[in-house]
């Protein structure tokens, strides 16, 4: 990869041969620095993409577990039919001979869907190698290019967990990374989403019954809360007998741990929908539901080993936060800083400033960054630029010097060499 | 990094997991065999059709086929579980260790995401982006800014020229003052496309219209493109070869964009692709700190600097930073940068310490020079 000019050069310095359009953005990590260096930092990069491995993973395991359960059932069903058959002192000979024959059809069915089975275990299991290969894949030549994607990848998982489904659809489908994201995962949530959305709770207690010793081993207590809704649901309703008997069935059995929220929630009976009691109005509140809605993307970012927040605020933090400096906010801070925008600016405002241990100087004019191979120098003015720039400026102007920013003319021998350490 | 390492764990999952399914094949085949021999043995039979029966059921428990899955499951099972350990192991297994409960306005992050889809010629998606998630509408002004610069450039990568000409012409003054040759640059890849069609009169003529009034300012390179005329019918294997390269239309449309995002007052990279790289920078060493100061995570809002310092590439470089390497403190406007007569640069604060506010002489931190305060001078970067 050829050298690539700083972005802020605006003209005849771009000296590029590689990229050809726009499109293909992101800054090609540090394009000047020693390939070793380069080479490390996109090693440290490629630790960051646990959740990109992770999650398809999961995903492959949970379709082999519920596969494997339901051949344990049928097979453990049909040994006992035929134990039932051989039992029976009743049939004659043409039904037991029908019996078995239809267990023997029940097993073809079995088979039909083992198969059908293995090919979605072996669809998962490839995109599972397709993500690793996407990770081998990344090298210097096409570096800017899988940067590119990495963009979009970020993007795709802030569509999904904002529910801007067809966004990240169309997104996927237009840059051709529909496997290395994971709209499918999401559709699940989808359904318990949108089910929570219209106040319908079956859809995320089935999701809890699927995946029952998981929650149960990170002992949440999502399903508990989703009954408690479902029994407020019913007081609000005025279905006070219904209520009491769905309390005994289904919140009795969190007593023992969750005693204390169980009672608040008894009490409704006695206060109603239009109670003003603060305590007790808060849990008739509509925005309960958006409460629940909350609480399974927790629980299922926590099942698939995602990070709990979209990855594109993490990274929107960390670099806002790297970039962020008290020049950023003055009035010619230079456009290629994001923080020149407002809307940056705004994120960026709770953020804290960078640390800085090493002075860092970019020239004025070539917006270069001036080092031992590009020291800078001192107008008579005291006005710093880099040695390349003036050098070029003299060159071109019988060895006169006129500073831009403060029209100040001086000839290239009054200038003086600074060290910055 | 050890991807080899994963590789091999997940290849064993996909091994043990494909001996599970036959084993299950197998296993079934076996029931079905069972049953369907002993069909035909009732059906033979004409009497004791029932100890057939009772044999088929004992013969099943013998087989007890769930406890031959079991197995083969367990092995899988164990393999199963390795894998998600090894990419804990391998990488870094919650990167949100580094995040701080400092809340977004998500409006504002859908703005940013909205223009970035359009800045990047992403048209569809930006206006699917702007119908699902409302609220943005203020990004689709990014639409139109941005359409014209992709219509030149899919004109340019069927090499046609004539849109990007007609930009050029259009803002020849602003480009000029901006110090950019483009317009020159895109004459002179027309100037070859036309010599290459073999019309060298026409390459003449579309020379004399358009490089007259660059003569003054880029005679040499002028010359060089009329010297191609003499070469037209085998410019290939002529000096002036190297003038065909494809890098030439590349590094001509880079400039383009360049110029166009310019004269747009926008940045030439994205900036949410500028942010999201710096964030992926800045994330490992942040990540490294929270390690080790785990248990102690102090809230960002309360902090005003980072508590690591983070390198960034040069290319997230935008403003010249100084830091003292006596106080270790960057400078401001109240304790600027001096330059000190031997060329070190120390902070004002740092100089009035070691020479107790003026009062004597000190020896620069860097050499033997003495120093007089008083012949220290202030820097602007």
């Amino acid at each position: 990869m050829e050298i690539d000019p700083l972005p802020n050069g605006t003209g005849a310095t771009a000296a590029t041969t590689t990229e050809t359009t726009i499109t293909t953005t992101a800054p090609t990590a540090a394009s000047n620095t020693a390939p070793s260096s380069k080479l490390s930092q996109l090693t440290d990069s490629l630790k960051l993409e646990h959740q990109f491995l992770r999650v398809p993973f999961e995903h492959f395991k949970k379709t082999i577990r519920a596969n494997h359960r339901s051949v344990e059932k049928e097979v453990s069903a049909v040994i006992s039919s035929v134990a039932d058959v051989a039992d029976s002192n009743e049939l004659s000979k043409d039904d037991a001979v029908l019996s078995l024959t239809s267990l023997v059809s029940r097993l073809q069915g079995l088979k039909r869907k083992l198969e059908e089975g293995n090919r979605t275990e072996n669809l998962h299991a490839q995109r599972c190698c397709t993500r690793l290969d996407h990770l081998e894949s990344v090298d210097a030549e096409n570096l800017s290019e899988w940067n590119n994607i990495r963009v979009k990848r970020i993007l795709v998982d802030y569509m999904l967990r904002m529910s801007y489904y067809d966004t990240a659809v169309k997104l996927a489908q237009s840059s051709n990374i529909g496997e290395l994201v994971d709209i499918e995962v999401f559709q699940e949530a989808k359904k318990v989403i949108d089910a929570l959305r219209n106040q319908d709770v079956g859809p995320a207690l089935a999701w809890c019954a699927d995946n029952k010793s998981r929650l149960k081993k990170s002992k949440s207590k999502f399903e508990f809360q989703l009954r408690l809704q479902e029994f407020i649901e019913l007081v609000r309703a005025e279905n006070y007998m219904r209520a009491i008997l769905y309390a005994r069935r289904y919140l009795a059995p969190w007593g023992a741990t969750h005693l204390k929220e169980l009672q608040q929630v008894m009490t409704t009976l006695a206060f109603r929908s239009n109670t003003e009691c603060a305590k007790y109005k808060v849990l008739f509140d509509p925005k309960q539901w958006d409460f629940l809605v909350g609480q399974f993307k927790q629980e299922f970012y926590r099942l698939y080993g995602m990070t709990v927040e979209p990855l594109l605020n993490i990274y929107l933090q960390a670099g806002l936060s790297a970039l962020k400096t008290p020049y950023c906010y003055e009035d010619d801070c230079t456009k290629e800083d994001p923080l020149s925008q407002e809307n940056f600016r705004k994120l960026a405002m709770p953020l804290p400033y960078s640390k800085q241990h090493h002075s860092k100087l970019v020239c004025y004019i070539t917006k270069e960054l001036m080092d031992t191979e590009n020291p800078p120098q001192v107008l008579p003015n005291g006005y710093v630029y880099s040695t390349k720039a003036l050098k070029e400026m003299a060159e071109k102007n019988n060895g006169k010097i006129t500073c831009p920013r403060t029209g100040l003319v001086c000839n290239y021998s009054e200038l003086v060499k600074a060290y910055i350490s | 990094m050890e991807l080899n390492f994963l590789k091999d764990s997940f290849e064993r999952v996909a091994k043990k997991r494909k001996v599970s399914y036959s084993k299950t094949q197998e296993v079934t085949d076996l029931i079905v065999q069972e049953i369907e021999k002993a069909i035909k043995m009732v059906q033979s039979s004409t009497l004791e059709y029932k100890s057939e029966l009772a044999e088929l059921k004992k013969k099943l428990q013998e087989v007890a086929p769930l406890s031959q899955l079991e197995g083969t499951q367990k092995e899988l099972n164990i393999a199963l579980s390795k894998y998600p350990k090894a990419i804990e192991k391998v990488l870094n297994p919650d990167i949100s260790k580094a995040y701080q409960n400092v809340e977004f306005d998500s409006r504002i992050v859908n703005q940013i995401i909205a223009s970035h889809f359009y800045r990047q010629g992403l048209f569809e998606v930006g206006d699917c982006f702007i119908a699902e998630a409302r609220d943005v509408e203020a990004a689709a002004t990014m639409k139109s800014l941005f359409q014209e610069l992709y219509q030149i450039l899919e004109a340019m990568k069927s090499w046609d020229l004539e849109p990007a000409l007609k930009w050029a012409a259009a803002n020849s003054n602003t480009l000029k003052e901006n110090g950019s040759d483009l317009q020159l640059r895109l004459h002179h890849l027309q100037f070859l496309k036309i010599l290459q069609k073999g019309s060298r009169d026409e390459a003449l003529k579309y020379a004399r219209t358009n490089f007259v009034s660059f003569a003054g300012n880029h005679l040499t390179e002028i010359q060089k493109l009329m010297g191609c005329l003499l070469y037209s019918d085998r410019l290939h294997d002529s000096p002036y070869a190297y003038l065909l390269s494809p890098t030439n239309w590349d590094t001509v449309t880079e400039e383009l964009t360049r110029q166009f995002c310019n004269l747009l007052g926008q940045s030439y990279e994205s900036p949410l692709s500028v942010t999201i790289a710096a964030g992926i920078q800045a994330l490992p060493p942040l990540l490294k700190f929270m390690t080790v100061m785990s248990g102690k995570k102090q809230e960002w809002q309360s902090m005003k600097q980072l508590p690591v310092p983070v390198e960034l590439g040069k290319e997230f470089q935008f403003h010249s930073i100084f830091v003292c390497p006596v106080s270790k403190e960057q400078s401001t406007e109240d304790n600027p940068p001096m330059l000190m007569p031997c060329g070190h640069v120390l902070c004002k604060q740092s100089i009035n310490k070691m020479s107790k506010n003026s009062s004597k002489s000190f020896k620069c931190p860097y050499c033997p020079t003495d120093i007089n305060s008083t012949q220290c001078r202030e820097l602007i970067f």
